[in-house]
């Protein structure tokens, strides 16, 4: 069975929306940095916008904070046009990548700065900066400078005051990617416990699949300023519909063919391609495919290529080969077991994958 | 291993210390020769008796400091300098500080050639400026013969405290952006749009976070302007018309015309003084402000 | 042997180079720059160093008299410059720092022949020029020569008088001037009537401190009358085609001397006399007095007439003596009353 992209990505419905983007569109003179953007996030769902710099997310959610004016279309929030809401009455709080705490102030007055804006009473904002700084674990810090914390104490502090304030929406511009990989694990899971704690609705930008696909509800995939597609983390992963969306989200080996009458011919393979012709991609992800070196045949329930090793990596829990297969490189991961022999470069093998693992676009 | 430690010709390596100590030597000495020597002058000139004709005496007594001390005019005379320059200080910050900010968040070429408009003035010298407001300012002038033409008898625009003002503060205003300019470097665009978003007007922003942030700039600009407004010469000589009364300009008085140099050494001095307070001051503020 | 010819030969030539150097006298002369350095250069030092071919004039000009004495203390140890021309009151305090040399008829011989008033006691150089205070007028402003110095408190002048203000000498030489017009007596007692009328005159000046002098804002337009120095004055007359001119009014004119003086120790003193009689000649003083119109101090320079009624010389009668050395006294004093009193009226 071929599994191309479904045509109904499930959960995101029109008009379902805690958060609606209708047409929103950003132009900078010939330059479309986000072109007729629609989207509805449910009331407290964390969304990410994936794309690579330059996809027009960032964009995309400062237009929503308000910092960044949308040539046309629509943000609305609740059932309320906020379009032309300047960015300090729409309520959102936002986390920087840089974190932007005001170097001048300490944890307490950065935390407290919101409050003090919405004229909170003295006391009651008191109490709710002490609680703030206590939900991210920084009690005691209170009196220090931003400049005296660490980046994952200051990403902390930053989250604090976004959420002190009890906004309808948090939005949090690529907030781990200043932060090293051990600590970035840690805070993406501070972020998700307080945000489903909170039952936030929460938008997330990255540009890292990992961070998207492990974080949030739903996924948003950007390429171009164009939404590529939308769905859970498994709906994107799975059923990437587009080559984009295959290659930006996990790895993939590409495999050239031509389609006529439903099938595509790829390297020898007869791969099933309802709805194509003319010149296709077909993919496969790496640890999918299997390699053997007792020439398994392509039957009903795999696709088979016979290849050559060409370079094989032993990366302690996982073991890769670099296959030439079909005229390019494939390549192939497992799990290492232990005690497996790795293959000589030179070692005729051959690599088989099943064929629900296997996409089908058209050529770009 | 670093190369201060590399032997040379078994040579022992100098110490850190020891290199400090040489490379502060060069400007220690042009210090020294260049400004606590004249200062040491000075203020051995202040202490110098002299008779009415200008004459200096070979003795030396408290005379001078005593006159300059007692007399209301001088008295008058500092506090009137101290408060024309802070006065222009300020007005010097206020229409600079929209130029700075605005010039800090421009990029690219357009940066570029604001930034040279704004230093150009300084390749010109003070004196030719000054002449540049007087054909402005003066009677004949051209804010003079707009205000007629409107119907409007025009009033005193220099000769007077006013041009002396006037032409201080438009002369100063380079140095005055380029240190705010110098001192923008935490004002980060990212600072406001978190003040924006955490619900601050722009008013508030603007006090509560962009004017905090750039405290340390305005501190310079304000020591470097005061210090060069109060010891500014020609412009209240050009513009003041015989009616405004600075140190400066009576220093040059006592120096050149009334040819009493004690008198011009000890305002020197005092001049120097109030350089020391406003230095201090600075140091006091930006200890605050960091 | 052929080797020491030729160092005697090189030994010979410089030593001929060294007595031809030694020939020309370098002698430094300090004065005034701009329009008195031109005219002065012109009118003497070029004619002196043509009958002095041995003695080559440099002229080291600084802007004011106190530059020039400040110029001279400096160099007390070793002076670089041999002969001085300044103002008399600052030629006294050099004189009284020991900075020159007594000029009299043995060392400079034509000092005999100069009037009384080039000479004041405890100077010890002479006068060189006569200059005196002189009203200024813009010929297109004002049509008539004014009578008075008090034509300057006149209504329709409002904004338009410009005067070198005290502790300038042109604007106590005007307070002087006024003082004995309005019956004061000892101007080193009491100034108190110059000052009233100068009271009378301060709410139309437009400057106390013209720039660079004050005889351009009269030659533009930019004011209409004013009070300045006669010798410059006529220079600036004749350059601006007669739109400034200059008149001495009724209640007459004050003097103001230069004194010529031989430095102390300066390291060309027989030069500098030599240079100093010259400058004292009556030919010299017609020569400079015909330039740039200061009036001779030598009684035996005789002097064109379309020269001389562009002096003071037929206005002796006019003029106020004035002791500039005993005035120095009581210059701080004037000053006070000037500052507290006058300058305020103008505003």
């Amino acid at each position: 069975m071929i599994r191309t992209a479904p045509e109904e990505t499930a959960g995101l419905k029109q008009g379902e929306g805690f958060l609606s983007l209708r047409g929103l569109t950003r132009r900078y003179g010939d330059f479309v940095a986000v072109d007729d953007f629609n989207l509805d996030v449910p009331k407290g769902e964390l969304v990410a916008f994936l794309g690579p710099s330059g996809c027009g997310k960032t964009t995309s959610l400062r237009m929503i904070a308000g910092l960044a004016p949308s040539t046309s279309g629509h943000i609305v929030v609740n059932g309320r046009d906020i379009t032309g809401v300047p960015p300090y009455q729409r309520d959102m709080g936002l986390v920087f990548q840089s974190y932007a705490l005001f170097p001048h102030m300490d944890i307490a007055k950065n935390v407290a700065f919101g409050l003090e804006m919405r004229k909170v009473p003295k006391a009651e904002a008191a109490e709710r900066v002490r609680e703030a700084i206590a939900m991210v674990r920084l009690t005691g810090k209170e009196h220090h400078r931003p400049a005296q914390l660490s980046g994952g104490q200051q990403q902390r502090v930053a989250l604090a005051r976004a959420l002190v304030v009890r906004p309808s929406i948090l939005l949090l511009d690529e907030p781990l990617s200043n932060l090293d990989a051990k600590l970035r694990d840690e805070m993406r899971n501070e972020i998700r416990d307080i945000q489903k704690r909170l039952g936030i609705t929460a938008v997330f930008v990255t540009h890292d699949q990992m961070e998207a696909l492990t974080i949030c509800d739903k996924v948003v995939v950007m390429n171009h300023g164009k939404l590529e597609q939308m769905g859970t983390p498994h709906e994107i992963y799975e059923h990437p519909k587009t080559a984009f969306v295959a290659g930006f989200v996990g790895r993939i080996n590409r495999l050239a063919g031509k389609a006529s009458g439903g099938v595509a011919e790829v390297a020898g393979l007869k791969v099933a391609a309802p709805g194509f012709n003319g010149p296709v991609e077909v993919m496969v992800r790496p640890h999918r495919v299997s390699l053997s070196t007792d020439g398994v045949q392509a039957d009903g329930e795999r696709h088979a290529l016979p290849g050559t090793v060409t370079r094989a990596t032993f990366a302690g829990d996982i073991l890769e080969y670099e296959v030439e297969a079909g005229g390019t490189i494939m390549k192939t991961e497992a799990a290492t077991r232990g005690g497996e022999a790795v293959l000589a470069p030179g070692t005729p093998v051959t690599l088989s994958w099943r064929p629900q693992d296997t996409y089908v676009y058209a050529a770009s | 291993m670093t190369a201060i430690d590399l032997p040379v010709a078994g040579k022992r390596p100098m110490s850190p210390t020891a290199v400090v100590m040489l490379l502060l030597l060069p400007i220690a000495v042009i210090n020294a020769i260049g400004f606590l020597w004249p200062v040491v002058n000075l203020l051995r000139m202040s202490f110098r008796d002299s008779e009415a004709s200008g004459a200096l005496l070979e003795t030396s007594g408290l005379t001078t400091w005593i006159n300059v001390l007692s007399d209301s005019f001088t008295l008058d005379l500092i506090t009137g300098s101290i408060g024309v320059s802070l006065f222009i200080t300020v007005l010097t910050l206020v229409c600079s500080y929209p130029i700075a900010l605005y010039l800090h968040r421009c990029s690219g070429l357009w940066r570029t050639v604001l930034l040279v408009l704004v230093i150009a003035p300084l390749l010109t010298s003070a004196v030719v400026r000054t002449y540049g407001w007087i054909a402005i300012l003066s009677d004949q002038g051209l804010i003079a013969n707009a205000l007629l033409a409107l119907g409007i008898t025009p009033p005193r625009l220099m000769f007077n405290l006013t041009g002396v003002i006037i032409g201080l503060t438009e002369i100063l205003m380079p140095y005055m952006i380029l240190a705010l300019l110098s001192g923008f470097g935490r004002l980060d665009p990212r600072f406001e749009e978190a003040a924006l978003t955490l619900g601050a007007t722009p008013w508030k922003t603007f006090w509560r976070v962009v004017v905090p942030l750039t405290a340390p700039g305005m501190a310079l600009g304000c020591l470097l302007c005061f210090v060069l407004a109060i010891s500014s010469f020609v412009t209240p000589k050009l513009l003041g018309g015989g009616r405004v009364f600075l140190l400066a300009t009576e220093i040059y008085d006592q120096a050149i015309v009334t040819l009493n140099w004690p008198m011009a050494a000890a305002l020197s001095i005092i001049i120097l003084v109030l350089f020391g307070f406003a230095l201090a001051l600075y140091t006091r503020a930006l200890r605050r402000i960091a | 042997m052929k080797t020491t010819v030729q160092i005697s030969a090189a030994v010979l030539a410089l030593g001929l180079m060294t007595q031809a150097a030694a020939a020309e006298t370098n002698l430094t002369v300090m004065g005034y720059s701009g329009l008195f350095q031109e005219r002065y250069t012109k009118a003497v030092l070029e004619p002196f160093m043509k009958a002095h071919p041995d003695i080559k004039v440099t002229f080291f000009p600084l802007p004011s008299a106190a530059a020039m004495l400040g110029n001279l203390r400096a160099q007390k140890a070793a002076p670089q410059v041999d002969v001085v021309m300044m103002d008399i009151s600052v030629s006294k305090a050099g004189t009284d720092e020991g900075l020159f040399t007594k000029i009299d008829e043995t060392n400079v011989p034509n000092s005999k022949d100069l009037y009384p008033a080039a000479r004041v006691e405890g100077v010890a150089g002479v006068g060189v020029t006569f200059d005196n205070l002189v009203l200024l007028y813009n010929t297109d402003q004002v049509k008539e020569a004014p009578k008075s110095w008090m034509d300057m408190a006149e209504k329709t002048y409002d904004r338009k008088v410009v005067i070198p203000g005290v502790p300038d000498i042109q604007g106590l030489s005007l307070v002087l001037i006024l003082n004995k017009a309005n019956g004061g007596t000892d101007y080193l007692k009491d100034v108190s009537k110059g000052i009233d009328a100068m009271i009378k005159i301060a709410p139309n000046v437009q400057t106390w401190d013209p720039k660079p002098e004050v005889y351009a804002p009269i030659v533009t337009g930019q004011a209409s009358i004013g009070a300045g120095w006669n010798a410059r004055a006529q220079v600036n007359s004749i350059t601006s085609n007669g739109k400034l001119k200059a008149t001495i009014p009724a209640e007459g004119t004050v003097f103001q001397i230069n004194a010529i003086s031989l430095v102390a120790n300066a390291p060309n003193a027989e030069a500098a006399k030599v240079f100093a009689n010259y400058a004292l000649s009556p030919e010299a003083q017609k020569s400079f007095t015909e330039t740039m119109f200061y009036a001779p101090t030598n009684s035996k320079a005789q002097i064109s007439d379309e020269a001389l009624a562009r002096t003071a010389v037929k206005f002796m009668d006019k003029a106020i003596p004035v002791d500039w050395i005993a005035l120095a006294k009581v210059r701080d004093a004037i000053g006070e009353q000037w500052r507290r009193r006058v300058v305020p009226a103008s505003r």
